[in-house]
């Protein structure tokens, strides 16, 4: 088989999704354990998870639900939520290679936080193809459905401690995927500081959904100033 | 809630949440993106990831938010001895989970 056949760059998508879908569990599981005390049934919780496929959002609505909002009110708070994928998006196919538009719109479905970081950080030129994303987003849609319909059948069983330690797992993803790139560049280290510093106090003064796009998009204005990538990243294209 | 009601919640939701991933995909490559819109958007996984930790990981155990600190450091320690995603994600759980017994 051709070592980068379309077949091939979807197969390592999919491997790169990995530990996506580890980290896509815990949470999986808390949205259906919420959606469930909101009081969702299985099916529900699962087609949910099927059609909108958005962790934060599902877990942010059925919150809302229970406390008694009307879905518009629900729609609007999910759309404010979602503003970031914009940024997130963009990032995704202004890097990946040129393609049909058909596969780019599906794949554009499964554009999350986590998809972007795993496909902007470490992958390599090669696989910067809608192939590959397809791959990374079919695997990590799919453990989203799988672990959100276990979740709702299993949640009254999951030891509770177990799922409090899992919570830590997509912070502990995006934390291995930052550091390499980070590593030797003093700069960028000191600018994902100043984000992280940046999140936090806006945080204080408004939703945290606003302070995140806020701080990403600020706090890499000013890294253009001050930050060097290095050469081959400047020179890339 | 009603099976009305969750299909009207669901198609508003799934619209709000898919247009802001497919919009770049129809107007990317509309225009010519200069040197510095590139190297902004190149900084954003950096700025994106660590606002995507920061402060979110202090509330792992809201009362002891050192702990899911020291969860995402074990995880660091190892990406920087070049282990694979999946085992610092592991550790990163299990470091959580042993706090959390003791």
């Amino acid at each position: 088989m051709d070592g980068n056949s379309r077949r091939a760059q979807f197969l390592r998508g999919a491997k790169a999704g990995i530990p996506i879908v580890m980290g896509f569990f815990p949470v999986a599981i808390s949205y259906a354990i919420i959606a469930r005390q909101a009081g969702m049934n299985t099916a529900q919780i699962g087609l949910m998870s099927l059609s909108v496929f958005a962790g934060a959002s599902q877990i942010m609505a059925a919150g809302m639900w229970q406390q008694g909002a009307g879905i518009l009110a629900i729609i609007v708070a999910t759309f404010l939520l979602n503003l970031r994928h914009v940024i997130m998006s963009t990032c995704v196919f202004e890097r990946m290679e040129a393609s049909g538009r058909a596969p780019r719109l599906i794949a554009a479905y499964w554009v999350t936080d986590e998809s972007f970081a795993v496909f902007t950080t470490g992958t390599r030129r090669e696989d910067l193809t809608v192939w590959f994303f397809l791959g990374l987003g079919l695997i990590t849609y799919l453990a989203w459905l799988v672990g959100s319909v276990l979740g709702a059948l299993l949640s009254n069983f999951l030891p509770e401690l177990l799922s409090a330690s899992l919570g830590v797992a997509l912070y502990a993803l995006f934390i291995a995927l930052l550091i390499p790139g980070l590593q030797g560049n003093g700069r960028l280290f000191a600018l994902a500081l100043l984000t992280a510093v940046c999140n936090s106090l806006l945080g204080l003064v408004m939703a945290a959904s606003w302070a995140l796009i806020l701080s990403t998009l600020l706090c890499a204005f000013l890294g253009v100033f001050f930050v060097d990538l290095g050469e081959e990243a400047e020179h890339e294209q | 809630m009603s099976n009305k009601t969750a299909l009207l919640l669901f198609l508003g939701m799934t619209l709000v949440t898919y247009i802001p991933r497919m919009l770049p995909v129809l107007l990317l490559g509309r225009f010519q993106l200069g040197r510095r819109t590139e190297k902004f958007l190149r900084l954003i996984p950096y700025t994106a990831m660590s606002a995507l930790v920061f402060p979110g990981v202090f509330s792992v155990d809201p009362a002891r938010p050192w702990i899911g600190l020291a969860g995402v450091l074990v995880s660091a320690l190892l990406s920087l001895k070049k282990c694979p995603a999946v085992l610092c994600v592991l550790a990163g759980v299990a470091t959580v989970f042993w706090l959390l017994l003791i």
